[in-house]
């Protein structure tokens, strides 16, 4: 089930913005098959710490090797087209788009290949239904002909997965996709997470649920001020003093 | 000969940097381009015909300044005042356009689409006047004094006075500036005012060289003046004043060495070639320093 | 004569679509004068000096402007909004002084001697670009192209090409205009550089205003009722810049939201396949449905 071959390996990595540094000198790994939790208080860098590694911003220094390919210098494209999705913290998704529409655009024949996605209005059945097989696995199916920016919250964020998942990737990425989700919602997407491990080779996840992030995920990397504080087994991490002390006050 | 089309060169160069500025003013405060300015510089000289038909030069000047300005806030009001977002950046730019295309027609119907002849000028303006030996107007004196009086009563406005700081602030930092309690629809109407009356100043001088106004000029020649304001820096005045003059006369020594037909192209080339490679332009330190790239 | 009026407006229509085309992919061109006229100049070079017909003579100039756009637009696309405006509009001085200097295309004297352009070539034209246009937006493309111009660097993260997108519209756009420019040249037999000025680049772009760009017909709105309107309205004719104006800025005036807000697109047309899947798929899939 669980290899420990690494698909992600991030050495050195610093990002700085004029006086903020917002990532100070980070080695990270995320292994094959598993779900890396990302913890830390807001400002700690974990946004940073995606951004960085999908290419919205470029790395100050540092290495960042996916499936043994150096990609701190890659633009964004070559990024996602070399098989890492991502969410965001704060939703973007193609709001004057439907649901099916925010989907198929993400299609990972397509985005490759202009010339396949025109030729796609031939086999218009196969862009609609491979669209739909990943709108289904979120649970979205009977929105798929909605507006983007009229869907709840909680569609929203399934959405955005459903988008990231359509390129087929091998990482994924997850920036507090829980977040303004109640109880029920929080539970059918540990569910809906669990479906999708199945589809990609790792996920990272960023979270400030701490129930959520303890049931799903195999490891924990925690973040302060740029740097790592601790990295390990959820229990471990979270009763680590310095994590509890950055982050957790007093409370569990 | 070289020194006398050099100085033609500087000529067309005060002009140029006159339109230059009321673009790069605009760009720079309001972060817009304004498609309508092309068009007020073509009617300062109609507004040129119409007051030297009645009154002495000096007179035309003011009428110039004057009316050039309204012509400003009216453009201001009807092109730009609905479109303040900085979303609405090319929705301002096609409706300056649009209200450009209304001022030509209606010239068009007044005085139609040939150029009309200025009523002659006597006196000191037809004189020359000459040094080593080399022949030079005092029309072309007249040019480049009028524009050092108004660069330098421009330079004061923007540096000692009130209105000007308020200008600089809101340049640089649109947000806190209205926070500040500086009156921001004031302030750009003071930049339409004042780009508009040095465009309609410098059509009036180009229809006094040309002896005659002519409606088409909007677009053949102040049109560069875009060019220019992006060769010397999007919302930097001094790069705009410099590069006007720069190009002025780099345009006058192609024609002069026989290269007059691509002059044109040059300019143009140049600003594409400044935008991709050197946005802040020729003179980096303008107002103006937003990111456009993606 | 009508068929001249619908001529033209059949040129003006595949003018303003060149500027859609550039548009779908988010970006305001004032260059589609200056591709018109490499169209029409290569079309027409080929007809008078090499004899070719009218129909191959007219394909390879679209396909020399196309080439010419990729070309201009691999470092002009890095340009956006305000900045790519100017750009273009620098390209068509700079296409316009080049052929005024090229004597053995006639400079600035002109170029003549075209024939061959009638009402059906037209009208085929049209039609074909037409179907193009309606393929591209039932296609998976037109998904991607909305993708661009809605968020680009989340489209670029989704692994999207976005200048090479960018690029493409500006290429199909520059066909277009080529394909007009050379059925213009053949219909009124004798063109000058200025014919391709910067005042049509213009003109061109706000038929697309006019009319709407929420789908491909707004364009044909635009040019129609500013092309064939003005032939029968007197006084729509004498006063043609200024209606034209004043109604581009009530237009903008009550669309505040600009040009480049295109409404959903489910108003769009619906892919022809929906319908024969949507029942079937519905059934099997959507969970907690009554059978």
């Amino acid at each position: 089930m669980t290899t420990s071959q690494p698909i992600l390996t991030i050495t050195g990595l610093r990002k700085v913005f004029g006086g903020v540094t917002a990532l100070d000198g980070i080695d990270l790994e995320v292994r094959e098959g598993e779900i890396l939790g990302l913890i830390g208080p807001n400002g700690a860098g974990k946004t940073a710490l995606l951004n960085t590694i999908t290419g919205f911003y470029r790395a100050t220094t540092g290495s960042i090797r996916f499936m043994g390919q150096e990609i701190s210098n890659m633009p964004l494209h070559g990024i996602g087209r070399l098989g890492i999705g991502r969410t965001f913290q704060n939703i973007r998704l193609f709001k004057r788009m439907t649901v099916l529409e925010n989907v198929m655009a993400a299609n990972k024949r397509y985005v490759r290949s202009s010339f396949s996605a025109f030729l796609g209005v031939i086999g218009g059945r196969t862009a609609l239904d491979e669209a739909r097989h990943w709108i289904e696995l979120m649970q979205l199916g009977d929105k798929a002909d909605m507006l983007a920016s009229a869907l709840s919250y909680g569609d929203a964020r399934r959405l955005e997965i459903a988008r990231a998942l359509a390129g087929n990737p091998s990482l994924l990425l997850l920036d507090e996709p829980a977040a303004g989700m109640n109880e029920t919602e929080t539970d059918q997407l540990v569910a809906d997470i669990h479906k999708v491990q199945t589809s990609v080779k790792a996920i990272v996840l960023i979270e400030h649920d701490m129930s959520l992030i303890r049931s799903l995920s195999d490891r924990i990397v925690a973040m302060d001020y740029g740097k790592k504080l601790a990295e390990g087994a959820p229990d471990t991490v979270l009763e680590h003093p310095d994590v509890r002390r950055a982050y957790l006050g007093s409370d569990t | 000969m070289l020194a006398g089309q050099i100085l033609n060169g500087l000529v067309s160069g005060a002009m140029y940097a006159l339109v230059a500025i009321g673009f790069t003013l605009v760009v720079g405060v309001l972060d817009k381009l304004n498609f309508t300015h092309p068009e007020v510089f073509m009617l300062g000289g109609f507004i040129g015909l119409v007051s030297l038909t009645y009154l002495p030069l000096p007179w035309a000047f003011v009428l110039a300044l004057v009316v050039g300005g309204l012509l400003g806030l009216f453009t201001e009001l009807v092109a730009f005042r609905r479109f303040q977002s900085s979303d609405a950046r090319i929705t301002a730019a096609l409706s300056s356009l649009a209200l450009g295309l209304v001022f030509t027609d209606l010239v068009h119907k007044v005085w139609g689409t040939e150029q009309v002849p200025l009523p002659p000028q006597r006196g000191w303006l037809a004189g020359t006047f000459e040094i080593a030996g080399v022949q030079f107007l005092n029309l072309q004196l007249m040019v480049l004094g009028v524009t050092l009086v108004l660069m330098a009563g421009l330079h004061y406005l923007i540096s000692r006075t009130r209105i000007g700081r308020q200008i600089r602030a809101l340049a640089e930092a649109p947000v806190s500036a209205s926070l500040l309690g500086i009156n921001v629809l004031r302030v750009k109407q003071s930049v339409f005012f004042i780009s508009s009356a040095l465009a309609a100043v410098a059509g009036l001088l180009l229809a006094l060289r040309s002896d005659a106004a002519n409606s088409e000029i909007g677009l053949t020649f102040a049109l560069k003046a875009m060019a220019i304001m992006a060769i010397g820096g999007m919302g930097d005045l001094r790069g705009a004043v410099l590069a006007g003059f720069l190009i002025g006369v780099v345009e006058a020594l192609m024609f002069y060495f026989g290269w007059g037909r691509l002059g044109e192209m040059t300019v143009w080339l140049a600003m594409i070639v400044i935008l991709l490679v050197r946005p802040a332009g020729l003179f980096s330190g303008g107002l103006h320093s937003r990111e456009q790239r993606v | 004569m009508i068929s001249d009026h619908l001529i033209i407006t059949g040129i003006n229509i595949l003018m303003a679509w060149s500027v859609y085309l550039v548009l779908l992919t988010g970006s305001l061109s004032f260059a589609q004068g200056a591709f018109m006229a490499v169209g029409c100049y290569a079309a027409g070079y080929l007809t008078t000096v090499l004899g070719m017909p009218l129909l191959p003579a007219t394909l390879i100039g679209a396909i020399v402007s196309a080439v010419f756009a990729v070309v201009l637009g691999y470092p002009a696309l890095r340009l956006k909004g305000i900045y790519l405006i100017l750009a273009t509009l620098g390209i068509t001085f700079c296409v316009r002084v080049l052929l005024e200097n090229l004597e053995f295309l006639g400079g600035i004297g002109g170029f003549g001697g075209m024939l061959g352009a009638d009402l059906p070539a037209v009208a085929i034209a049209v039609g074909c670009v037409a179907v193009l246009l309606v393929l591209i937006t039932i296609s998976p493309l037109q998904r991607i192209f909305d993708a661009v111009r809605e968020d680009e660097r989340v489209a670029a993260s989704l692994g999207i090409n976005v200048t090479g997108i960018r690029i493409l519209g500006f290429a199909l756009g520059a066909a277009v205009a080529a394909v007009a420019g050379s059925l213009y040249g053949h219909y009124m037999s004798f063109v000058r550089p200025e014919s391709f000025d910067v005042l049509l680049s213009i003109y061109v772009v706000l038929y697309v205003v006019l009319g709407g760009v929420n789908n491909m017909l707004g364009p044909v709105v635009g040019a129609v009722v500013m092309t064939l309107l003005p032939e029968y309205i007197r006084e729509l004719a004498d006063w043609r810049p200024t209606v034209f104006g004043l109604a581009v800025l009530i237009m903008l005036l009550f669309k505040p939201n600009g040009l480049l807000s295109f409404r959903a697109v489910t108003e769009r047309y619906r892919r022809p396949t929906k319908s024969a899947t949507s029942g079937s798929l519905e059934q099997q899939s959507t969970p907690g449905t009554a059978p």
